[in-house]
């Protein structure tokens, strides 16, 4: 294993453990750290490092659990990732989170922020009212009152309620961190035979629970690395992958897309650490940068209110920027944001001629033999259209 | 020349080989069992016998079906839905619309004249509405699988079965039984109860005339029947139903081979 696959291993350890031993470990390396668990899909991350913890990414328990407890708690037929999180927090693996905080997202992650209230009585708590009419200056000074008043209750926890120069130095951190992971989403747009989508995804969610200081790191040098790698170029379909925005794929399912040669070039995978699409505009206040850049800055998302119109223009807007020849809908069962935008979407992409499939898929999926026929026959049916027109 | 497909699947292994015209010479067919190899092997033996031909006389291979890159002989894979749109379309040239029901899965195509695959969908994780399932209703009967659809053909009462999960079906068969209710009505009760789930189906991919009906269960003369009356239009169905996959694999072999053949005489004559 050379050093570039040790570093995306690791990572991947990392990522697929559900008892967070490496984070716990960096909680104990210092006295005073603590750590602030988020269910997906965003939270200003910058404001809880500059609160003085680590923000740590609760995103589900994957293929590795048994949702037992979980079940006696919310109905069977609501998304993976509420009952595996809820069972996560049930087992004692995040009985190391100082918080936990929620963000408005949809009905099931409103109520999971109140039953994790109910079960958790001695962890801090917290749900974000994001504003929806993104042109109001009201819900611009609303928003910012939430932010100071989440810092506060954070700084109320760790001993440190987060200033402007805390929170500035947080921004500088995570907007390093962002512009790197745009790099790595670059490398797969341009050539996605050099980094597989499931390598490029866990260090995309390590981002979600390490130290940002030591991921930036990290991610230098595999964009370092990366370059110099020995790969052949493969062929194959460039599709968007939506629709996976909160709950996450299974790795595995990730590894098939590519042995499918359906190559995703742009996604919407983990949407909440990628939420900015650009660099945030700076100013010497900094609780201002970080409202405008929710409100101008951030990438489109089924969790943010747009006109049907400008949701369907994002979506062809990410096909025609990547060069994508189509879109595979990647949607978590039972979610219905993403359901709900799906009807629109695919409306637009029929008018466009744009060729796309749609998949459901699960935390417990064991077998991928369905999704990867369906993804080849995609690929094999763009190829092929392709090949008739060149002899045409 | 001689193309050759082979079609993998859950519960048979099937192949076929044609010549330079693109007709059929010789076809193979196994239970796929637990050798996926060897059962690729012998397919391909069997047809190659009845083509009258040697293995090595084949030039080209295309593997399809869940066990595709298990066929050692294989060139090249191609999945089973676009085989099946490659397959129906070339013996019935009308098709724009597929309905393959193989063993354990279901799938509705929508095609073009060409015999690509312009839209496709799969039944869901679990087995209802599949091969699988009449094998189960076969089974509570005590009788083969190829018995029941000309059995259910006899119904006289219409009876529905509600259920399409193939494990519950058993247990509902079994209550019917006990109340006295025919088996020529249970089983057609059961034929419609797959039908009706086929229809859903086929109306996400859009319906489209001519619907040709693919795979084993297509040689079900009651299968047939229940699909016509539901989708109220002619299906088309083939002695080679269940060859279907591997013909569509084979036209692609033909295709490459003969691409191939057209870039050697170019460069020679370049």
């Amino acid at each position: 294993m050379n050093r570039l696959e040790r570093l995306i291993d690791e990572a991947r350890r990392e990522v697929e453990d559900n008892t967070f031993a490496a984070v716990r470990a960096w909680k104990e390396e210092e006295p005073g750290r603590a750590c602030v668990g988020f269910f997906p899909v965003y939270v200003p991350a910058e404001l809880i490092w500059a609160a003085g913890a680590l923000p740590v990414a609760v995103w589900g328990g994957g293929d590795r659990i048994e949702v037992e407890m979980a079940d006696a708690r919310v109905q069977s037929f609501i998304c993976s990732i509420s009952r595996s999180t809820l069972e996560l927090g049930l087992l004692g693996h995040l009985d190391f989170l100082d918080g936990m905080l929620f963000g408005s997202l949809c009905d099931v992650a409103r109520n999971l922020s109140g039953v994790w209230a109910r079960n958790f009585p001695d962890t801090f708590v917290d749900y974000l009212h994001y504003p929806q009419n993104l042109r109001s200056e009201a819900a611009r000074g609303y928003y910012r009152e939430d932010l100071e008043r989440l810092g506060a209750a954070l700084g109320g926890i760790t001993g440190r309620t987060p200033g402007a120069a805390e929170l500035a130095a947080a921004i500088d951190l995570y907007e390093e961190q962002r512009a790197l992971l745009r790099r790595l989403a670059a490398v797969r747009t341009e050539e996605p035979w050099r980094l597989g989508l499931e390598e490029q995804q866990v260090l995309v969610r390590a981002a979600g629970r390490r130290d940002p200081r030591r991921h930036n790191e990290v991610l230098r040098e595999v964009l370092e690395l990366l370059p110099e790698r020995e790969v052949r170029h493969k062929d194959g379909v460039r599709v968007v992958l939506e629709g996976s925005f909160c709950e996450q794929p299974a790795l595995e399912l990730l590894r098939t897309l590519d042995q499918a040669h359906c190559f995703v070039v742009a996604s919407d995978l983990a949407r909440g650490l990628c939420w900015f699409k650009e660099p945030l505009r700076r100013s010497d206040d900094p609780w201002s940068d970080l409202v405008e850049a929710y409100f101008v800055h951030a990438e489109g998302s089924v969790v943010r209110h747009f006109s049907p119109s400008e949701r369907t223009e994002r979506l062809l807007a990410r096909v025609r920027d990547s060069r994508a020849d189509g879109v595979f809908f990647c949607t978590a069962k039972f979610c219905e944001p993403a359901f709900y935008d799906f009807v629109l979407h695919k409306r637009a992409l029929d008018a466009a001629g744009i060729p796309y499939l749609a998949v459901e898929f699960e935390e417990k999926m064991s077998s991928f033999e369905s999704i990867r026929t369906q993804a080849e026959t995609f690929a094999e049916s763009i190829l092929f259209f392709a090949d008739e027109e060149a002899t045409a | 020349m001689y193309g050759a497909g082979i079609d993998v699947g859950s519960t048979q292994t099937k192949c076929v080989v044609l010549d330079g015209n693109g007709e059929i010479v010789g076809r193979g067919l196994r239970m796929t069992g637990a050798d996926v190899v060897k059962a690729s092997e012998q397919v391909l033996e069997q047809a190659c016998a009845e083509a009258g031909i040697e293995t090595h006389e084949i030039v080209y291979t295309i593997g399809t079906g869940y066990g595709r890159f298990r066929v050692a002989t294989g060139d090249d894979q191609v999945t089973e839905i676009s085989c099946h749109a490659k397959g129906a379309v070339h013996l019935f040239p009308g098709t724009r619309t597929i309905l393959d029901i193989g063993g354990q899965d279901t799938k509705a195509i929508k095609t073009n004249a060409r015999g690509e695959v312009v839209d496709f969908c799969m039944n869901d994780k679990c087995a209802a509405g599949t091969g699988r399932f009449l094998a189960a209703a076969a089974e509570v009967m005590g009788l083969d699988v190829s018995e029941i659809g000309p059995v259910a053909l006899k119904s006289t009462e219409e009876l529905k079965i509600t259920n399409v999960c193939t494990v519950f079906v058993e247990s509902e068969i079994l209550n019917q039984l006990s109340r006295g209710r025919k088996r020529e009505d249970i089983l057609a009760g059961v034929h419609r109860s797959i039908a009706g789930r086929s229809a859903s189906l086929l109306r996400r991919v859009g319906v489209e005339e001519e619907l040709t009906f693919t795979g084993g269960v297509a040689r079900n003369p009651g299968m047939v029947a229940a699909v016509e009356r539901r989708m109220k239009m002619k299906v088309n169905a083939s002695e080679d139903s269940q060859f279907m996959g591997a013909l569509g694999a084979a036209l692609f072999a033909l295709e490459r081979a003969m691409a191939g053949v057209r870039r050697k005489e170019q460069e020679v004559q370049g």
